[in-house]
């Protein structure tokens, strides 16, 4: 369970990314937080594991270890304070929380193993780490988060060597790799064609079901919003708008969140329409 | 386009006046060169005068004795310098990584940190590698030990130099994933800052050891050992033969070091 209670954040600048929210998201839920840029949503995600921190207000996030990649039995819940949480404890966190970037931040030069390993980070002793020699049953965990994705045929190509769909699968299997209970998503598709969106959001919609991760996705299309969320929370001016689930979320509602007319900006589109269709949308042949 | 002039002349805003900064380095510039002529007394004519008159080291050159090359203290002083330079390199380089991590705003855990590793970074590049030679051998005596730190310290000077400037320029985008998967720092530097800056930092490495050769062949002019040393006996015997002998012997070795460093550098990057 996530809870922010009363929670704020505002900038050196003085930007206020977040006022007084009051937010309550259940374990496994899939949630989608809509708004323009700037309305507050890579604020919000971002709490979550903090990376921004809160200047006013609570934020507890419970994490319950559940059904993972490699079997790893369920843990005890354990319950964080956000607020305040520094070093040890803070990166106790965010090993539960996997995160999926909108610029994929791969290292580019490495491997795609590599990459996803990077998941594994938290549980690996830093003097492994350090000369690159991982445990056999890391590289098995980050092999299965790859084959998850249907990319386990790349894990010894270098990142930069993927398409921008291939390269964002790497990141939800690094995500995928830390064996998280929790799955943030900060606009994930908005480098990425409309087919290759689409599958980017299957894949996400997937693992919510197939393992109970609680899964928080920012979006600006309101069609893939409605798609493939459980739940839509709408922001705007870093006030809550809207919250309620995907099909109560009509034209009028994201009007309301926009605080515009809809343009043919806000849409996607349909998998059919758009650009190349690469092997995103069908599965890679598996090499023989 | 036809070559005929345009007959109209295209609208266009007043063109800037130069920059007062630009005038004044360019004034500043013909001065400081004025003063440093008239107040060192150079001149052409003293050059080509002496040149002209009788010239141990200049006549030297016209018999030049390579069969230094084959005795066996040049060849021992050359394997000596080679050793300085692999050594000194390896060890140099290996602190410059951690050093220029430390010094940039990614790799420093406080502030108080990157303060003080850049501090004893600048004083490390302040001291030229002659005078660190000159250091070490008032302290340990003179040999390859003193070349051999005098060595280190300058690679360390160097590597971290060009590694920092590597570093100011990464993606951070990796370095925000790493901090979200909970990993500790050293291991966030290790798999998300190294390996953008590995290629660089090797090519600054096989550079530095280009260097080092070279500083090597003036580090023995004050007894730090290698091939410098051999120099220095022939030069203060006034034996300019051999002198030139020895000289070019090493400039043929780093001659082909420089050319098969560079093959691997353009590999690299």
């Amino acid at each position: 369970m996530i809870q922010f209670s009363d929670a704020s954040v505002t900038y050196a600048g003085g930007v206020h990314a977040m006022q007084h929210l009051d937010l309550t998201i259940e374990q496994g839920e899939f949630v989608v937080i809509v708004g323009l840029s700037g309305a507050g949503k890579s604020t919000l995600v971002r709490a979550v594991n903090g990376l921004v921190p809160l200047t006013g207000g609570s934020l507890q996030v419970d994490v319950r270890p559940g059904r993972s990649l490699g079997g790893r039995s369920e843990g005890e819940p354990t319950s964080y304070d956000v607020v305040g949480l520094t070093g040890r404890r803070l990166r106790d966190l965010r090993a539960e929380v996997g995160m999926i970037f909108q610029g994929f931040n791969l290292v580019k030069r490495t491997t795609v193993l590599n990459n996803v390993l990077m998941g594994r980070l938290h549980r690996v002793p830093t003097w492994r780490t350090l000369l690159g020699m991982y445990p056999a049953d890391d590289v098995e965990l980050a092999m299965r988060a790859l084959e998850r994705v249907e990319i386990v045929d790349k894990a010894y190509v270098r990142a930069s060597n993927l398409s921008g769909g291939q390269q964002q699968r790497v990141g939800i299997a690094r995500a995928l790799a830390q064996e998280p209970s929790i799955i943030l998503a900060d606009e994930p598709v908005a480098s990425l064609d409309p087919p290759t969106s689409h599958a980017v959001m299957r894949y996400l919609q997937q693992i919510n079901r197939e393992f109970g991760i609680t899964t928080i996705v920012n979006l600006h299309f309101l069609d893939l919003a409605t798609r493939y969320a459980d739940r839509i929370v709408g922001l705007r001016n870093g006030e809550l708008v809207f919250d309620g689930p995907g099909s109560a979320a009509d034209e009028h509602v994201f009007r309301d969140i926009y605080g515009r007319s809809l343009t043919a900006d806000d849409v996607m589109g349909e998998e059919e329409r758009g650009g190349d269709a690469e092997a995103v949308v069908t599965p890679p042949t598996s090499p023989a | 386009m036809s070559a005929t002039a345009p007959s109209r002349r295209v609208a266009r805003p007043d063109e800037p006046p130069p920059s007062r900064f630009g005038v004044a380095m360019g004034v500043l510039f013909v001065v400081m060169t004025a003063l440093s002529v008239v107040s060192t007394g150079f001149s052409l004519d003293g050059i080509i005068e002496d040149l002209g008159r009788r010239n141990d080291s200049i006549s030297g050159l016209l018999n030049i004795d390579l069969s230094v090359i084959t005795s066996t203290r040049t060849l021992t002083a050359f394997v000596e310098t080679l050793q300085m330079a692999v050594v000194g390199t390896i060890i140099g380089g290996a602190a410059a990584l951690p050093l220029a991590l430390a010094s940039t705003e990614v790799g420093a855990r406080t502030t108080t940190v990157r303060w003080l590793v850049r501090a004893f970074n600048n004083v490390v590049r302040a001291i030229p590698d002659i005078l660190w030679a000159l250091l070490f051998v008032a302290m340990v005596g003179i040999g390859v030990l003193p070349g051999l730190l005098a060595l280190v310290f300058f690679s360390i000077a160097v590597t971290t130099k060009l590694t920092s400037d590597v570093l100011d320029g990464i993606d951070l985008g990796p370095v925000e994933a790493a901090d979200a998967t909970g990993a500790a720092h050293v291991a966030k530097l290790r798999t998300a800052v190294v390996p953008q800056i590995l290629p660089a930092y090797s090519s600054f490495l096989l550079y530095n050891f280009e260097l080092n050769l070279r500083a090597s062949a003036v580090l023995g002019l004050v007894g730090a050992g290698g091939i410098g040393t051999r120099i220095e006996f022939y030069r203060s015997a006034g034996r300019w033969p051999e002198v030139w002998g020895i000289i070019v012997l090493f400039f043929a070795i780093t001659f082909v070091v420089e050319r098969l460093s560079i093959m691997f550098r353009r590999r690299l990057v």
